[in-house]
């Protein structure tokens, strides 16, 4: 239901070549994955809105470069969110790599919506405090309050190794923002 | 952990809670009412919105009832988490429902923020799909030891018999009441009708006090109105003063919205170093870490510094304090016995060598220069210009010494003339909402009870355990988790119920009524249990009658500012589920009684408006206004929508007028208008601190809440999200301490004394379980648990003897003590985070 076309009005083009590809290498798609997307209805410029099927399989770093205790920054699954990948250096639930360590999360806090970017505290594996109401997310436990006023855990984001490259498969958990993770991915489809 | 990588499926097979990654958004038409969290004081403001299964908005602002695009942006206060969305029955068909904070709101919480307990509110609602299946549902009736469904009519038909039979032949005093004390205006003016005014037996009692009256008593004899601030002044303040309750745990926004935000120093006591005490320090103000039971010292110390400074607020206290004649001429016998003139209250501090800097440091443990720094902070060291000070307190005082500690506190507000003013305040923050309008006295005059020749509440447990009760109805919590000395209701509870003859045998009425008056004549009891869940006390029920609750009926109350709201009905009460004035009013009519003929909750509201005159709830002027207009109480009430009324209201022309701080003319409800200073006796204190104190290998035993949870877990055990953090309670302990006991976190510890002191002061043995959370949150020789968690009671290491407590018979629940001891380990480790949970 999430997915039905939203308006009722006819598009004037098809999705252009430019929309198209830009929609793809923002989905990530570009590589091993492919996204599937549905046309479901157009903006006032007459470009159609395109909305995600599924969770694209996206890489997003590669296990040598990362260091324990630094996030390293991704957008998943269409181009505009926030999100980190890091090495915890203690196994975490569903953590991947030869340590199962290495988890990724939403950047934004699902109190309220404010960047956690910076907070992340190496010496307890957790991100926080928010700078807005001090909430505290466990990323050995799936990103789970410790202390704080969240209503959901931390997005997750589910990760695959393969080799050197770490890929991400899907997410856990609504955004912050989001009524749906794909139906309302940050996408920028139009310049 | 997962031994390989995983995928998106495999996640979801590996059962993490809540892993939604999408909700549904309301349509443009749906129905929005408004309605006021459930849970702490705060009582933050939320927006309903109902709308049939079959429809659904899109994410465009004009495409959905909330008027915003997705992805919506941060702060404001319009985003839905999977949290705030359930499936509900409206009139027998199913809606969807979604339970946000209202983003427009302009007091309470501002902007739509909240906390973890009030965000998830939505998961409340019953719903049959989620863990909320269990609600109770028809009338039930335990016929040879298994509950069995009866009809209602039979079930009012056997309480209100059982009820006159023990009233007619064993007096009212052996017919008791257990109530909540805060669940709604509509329920308590009803109960209460029935037990303070028709009834008029004194073995009534709310839900965390063996016995009724005053909470704080010893702040109550300054005159000062315990919930006089509004929520602003914390704002407004330079300095706070908090102590007796970590308000980021359990006020949570009016910590953030109010006193964060101001930018006021924070003074925070607490034995613990909780985030409150790490924020407060982090932004230049004080952790007073003082030890357990001694705030009568470090109070008295702060005061007595200040009077020998000169720096207390001398107009003030010329003006508007009583004197000794003035307090020797009044009406109530405790001011008279404690009450004290400013000179009267430097004598004592003055007497007493406890007081001096260096005494305090002595028993408090908080280093002498730091009470000096608070003296100087809170009264700005004798400069030109005062700084307004706040001044905040809660359990942690009450809850240990009663009275003396609530004086202290008193004194310290009244020394600084903190009152009446904004940003100058002394104020409980309240452990729940405030619902308790009653309908009439409580009689006090037919109460077995005394202190020094002057009648006392009755001690409802303590009569319980004597045996002399013969029938309790118990609405609205668990008896057994919430009584100090837990072990000792529960073994009462099954000699005079389960285990005196006869039992009932038959579902047929008449003849389970001649069995429960014959158990009742024959020194038993029969016990009513009237919940929306089974608890434990509901093991020894005899009758369990299914309550509507919170969403499922029309209802009022106030918040800890006084901010009166409609709580509206938002869907059907499960099966036959009846609020519970329903049930009461069915039972008094039954009984024979009149004035219980309501057709629905509005019609007691605007009954309760009478009551309420002269209180610091008084809303008599609103039911006169919409009387006047041919209105309804409860549709005007609708109209203030989530912003409501600040009580007492106030009639001015037509308009009605709210009241945001009480004493704002610097009177004070005392016999002269003027406020006292109370003697707050550390001799008193220390006493029942050595009675109570661990010895040899004990520790202290002492509770609180968490942030997580709210009460005795009846809707969070129901609720995924909250219960995966804290599957079971916990004990904190300190890493000092755990090492003694080869004790790591994640071990599954029992906690046991041999020495707890039951209702009628014999020393008894009582225990719980739990699950060891080491961290320095707590210092060594004190632990620290959750306060009321299902099936693990805290209270079974407290000391359930009031005559420790005469003045006010409360328990006091934060000292308890016990030995610790390793009884094997858990999978918790793998599943809960034990980070700290003070990190700023
Ligand atoms: S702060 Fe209190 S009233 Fe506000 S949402 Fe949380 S529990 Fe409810
Ligand atoms: S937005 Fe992060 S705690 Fe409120």
């Amino acid at each position: 239901m999430l997915n039905e076309p939203r308006r009722e009005h006819i598009c004037l083009s098809p999705p252009s070549e430019r929309s198209r590809r830009e929609f793809l290498i923002a989905a990530g798609a570009t590589g091993a994955g492919v996204a599937a997307f549905l046309i479901v209805g157009c903006g006032d410029d007459g470009e159609p809105d395109l909305v995600m099927l599924g969770y694209p399989r996206q890489r997003i770093a590669a296990l040598s470069e990362l260091r324990q205790g630094e996030p390293v920054d991704f957008a998943y699954p269409a181009g505009g969110e926030q999100n980190f990948v890091v090495k915890l250096g203690e196994a975490a639930q569903i953590g991947v790599g030869p340590e199962e360590d290495i988890v990724a999360f939403s950047y934004l806090c699902t109190h309220m919506g404010c960047p956690l970017i910076g907070q992340y505290k190496d010496e307890h594996k957790i991100m926080g405090p928010c700078p807005c109401h001090f909430t505290t997310f466990d990323l050995r436990h799936n990103g789970m309050v410790v202390l704080g006023q969240a209503t959901q855990n931390l997005p997750q984001i589910a990760l695959l190794v393969e080799g050197d490259d770490i890929y991400a498969t899907g997410v856990i958990g609504l955004f912050y923002g989001a009524g749906s993770n794909l139906r309302d991915a940050r996408v920028e489809v139009r310049s | 952990m997962s031994k390989r990588d995983t995928g998106r499926s495999e996640v979801l097979a590996a059962g993490i809670a809540e892993p939604a990654d999408q909700v549904p958004l309301p349509p443009p038409d749906a129905k929005v009412s408004t309605i006021a969290c459930e849970y702490c004081p705060v009582a933050c403001g939320y927006k309903v919105y109902t709308w049939p299964l079959e429809k659904e908005g899109g994410p465009a602002a004009d495409e959905n009832a909330l008027g915003v695009d997705f992805p919506v942006q941060q702060l404001t206060g319009k985003w839905v988490s999977p949290n705030m969305h359930n499936v509900v029955q409206v009139d027998g068909r199913p809606h969807h429902v979604i339970i946000i904070p209202d983003g427009d709101a302009t007091v309470v919480n501002v902007g739509g923020t909240h906390s973890v307990r009030g965000g998830a509110i939505a998961q409340k609602l019953y719903n049959p799909q989620t863990p909320t299946v269990d609600r109770l549902q028809v009338p039930l009736l335990r016929v040879r030891g298994t509950l069995q469904p009866i009809s209602w009519d039979a079930a009012t038909d056997i309480v209100a018999e059982v009820s006159k039979h023990v009233i007619e032949n064993h007096g009212e005093l052996a017919w008791g009441i257990k109530r909540y004390s805060y669940q709604f205006y509509e329920n308590i003016y009803a109960i209460t009708k029935l037990g303070y005014e028709k009834v008029g037996s004194p073995n009534h009692a709310p839900h965390h006090a063996p016995a009724e009256g005053d909470d704080v008593p010893g702040f109550s004899d300054t005159g000062i109105d315990a919930f006089s601030a509004a929520f602003e002044d914390d704002k407004e303040a330079d300095v706070l003063f908090i102590s007796g309750s970590d308000p980021y745990e359990t006020k949570t926004v009016r910590f953030t919205t109010w006193m964060a935000a101001g930018g006021a120093k924070i003074i925070y006591v607490d034995p613990r170093k909780t985030f409150t005490a790490a924020f407060a320090e982090q932004r230049g103000g004080l952790h007073l870490q003082l030890k357990l039971g001694t705030d009568t010292a470090l109070y008295n110390a702060i005061v007595r510094h200040i009077i020998e400074q000169g720096w207390e607020d001398k107009d003030f206290i010329e003006e508007h304090t009583s004197s000794a004649d003035e307090i020797a001429q009044d009406g109530k016998w405790r001011r008279r016995m404690f009450g004290l003139s400013f000179e009267g209250l430097r004598a004592y501090l003055q007497s007493d060598d406890a007081f001096t800097l260096e005494g305090a440091e002595q028993i408090t443990g908080v280093p002498a220069d730091k009470i000096r720094q608070a003296a100087e902070m809170l009264t700005g060291g004798g400069a030109a210009e005062r700084p307004k000070t706040v001044i905040l307190f809660e359990k942690g005082l009450y809850w240990s010494h009663n009275y003396e500690n609530t004086a202290a506190i008193g004194n310290l507000g009244v020394v600084l003339g903190s009152v009446g003013r904004p940003g100058r305040a002394i104020s409980r923050m309240g452990g729940h909402q405030r619902g308790g309008q009653s309908a009439g006295k409580y009689p006090i005059d037919k109460s077995p009870h005394e202190f020094q020749g002057n009648k006392i509440e009755m001690d409802t447990d303590r009569w319980t355990v004597e045996g002399k009760t013969r029938f309790m109805w118990v609405i609205g919590l668990n008896w057994v988790g919430a009584a100090a000395c837990s072990q000792q209701i529960i073994d009462t509870l099954r000699r005079l119920v389960l285990e005196t003859e006869p039992q009932v045998t038959s579902e047929d009425t008449a003849t389970a009524i001649a069995q429960l008056k014959e158990r009742i004549d024959n020194g038993g009891m029969v016990l009513v249990h009237q919940e929306i869940y089974e608890n434990e006390t509901t093991e020894f029920a005899d009758l369990v009658l299914p309550a509507a609750t919170w969403g499922e009926e029309n209802f009022a109350r106030n918040n800890a500012e006084r901010r009166l709201r409609l709580y509206e009905r938002i869907a059907d009460p499960p099966g036959e589920a009846r609020p519970d004035w329903q049930i009461v009013a069915e039972v008094a009519r039954k009984m024979g009684f009149d004035g219980f003929d309501w057709a629905d909750s509005n019609e007691i509201f605007e009954e309760a408006g009478a009551a309420s005159k002269g209180s610091r709830r008084d809303f008599s002027a609103l039911v006169e206004k919409v009387q006047a207009e041919g209105r309804r109480g409860h549709d005007l009430l609708r109209e203030f929508g989530t912003t409501g009324i600040q009580t007492p209201i106030r009639g001015d022309g037509g308009d009605l007028v709210g009241t945001p701080r009480l004493h704002e003319d610097l009177t004070f409800k005392t016999a002269s208008g003027k406020a006292n200073f109370v003697k707050a006796d550390w001799a008193a204190v220390k006493a029942r601190n050595d009675l109570l104190a661990p010895v040899g290998d004990e520790l202290w035993v002492t509770n609180g809440r968490v942030n997580h949870l709210w009460n005795n877990l009846f809707d969070f055990t129901r609720r995924p999200y909250a219960i995966q953090r804290w599957p079971m309670n916990f004990l904190e302990i300190n890493p000092e301490d755990a090492s003694a006991r080869d004790i790591e976190s994640g071990d599954l510890l029992r906690i046991e004394s041999d020495r707890v002191r039951n209702q009628v002061g014999e020393e008894i043995q009582g225990s719980f379980e739990a699950v060891a959370y080491v961290s320095d949150i707590v210092p060594p020789g004190v632990t620290w648990t959750y306060f009321h968690y299902p099936k693990s009671h805290a209270n079974a290491v407290v000391s359930a003897d009031t005559s420790l407590q005469p003045i006010s018979l409360r328990y006091n629940f934060k000292l308890g003590r016990g030995r610790v001891v390793k009884i094997g380990t858990t999978d918790l480790r793998e599943r809960m985070p034990f980070a700290p949970r003070n990190l700023v």
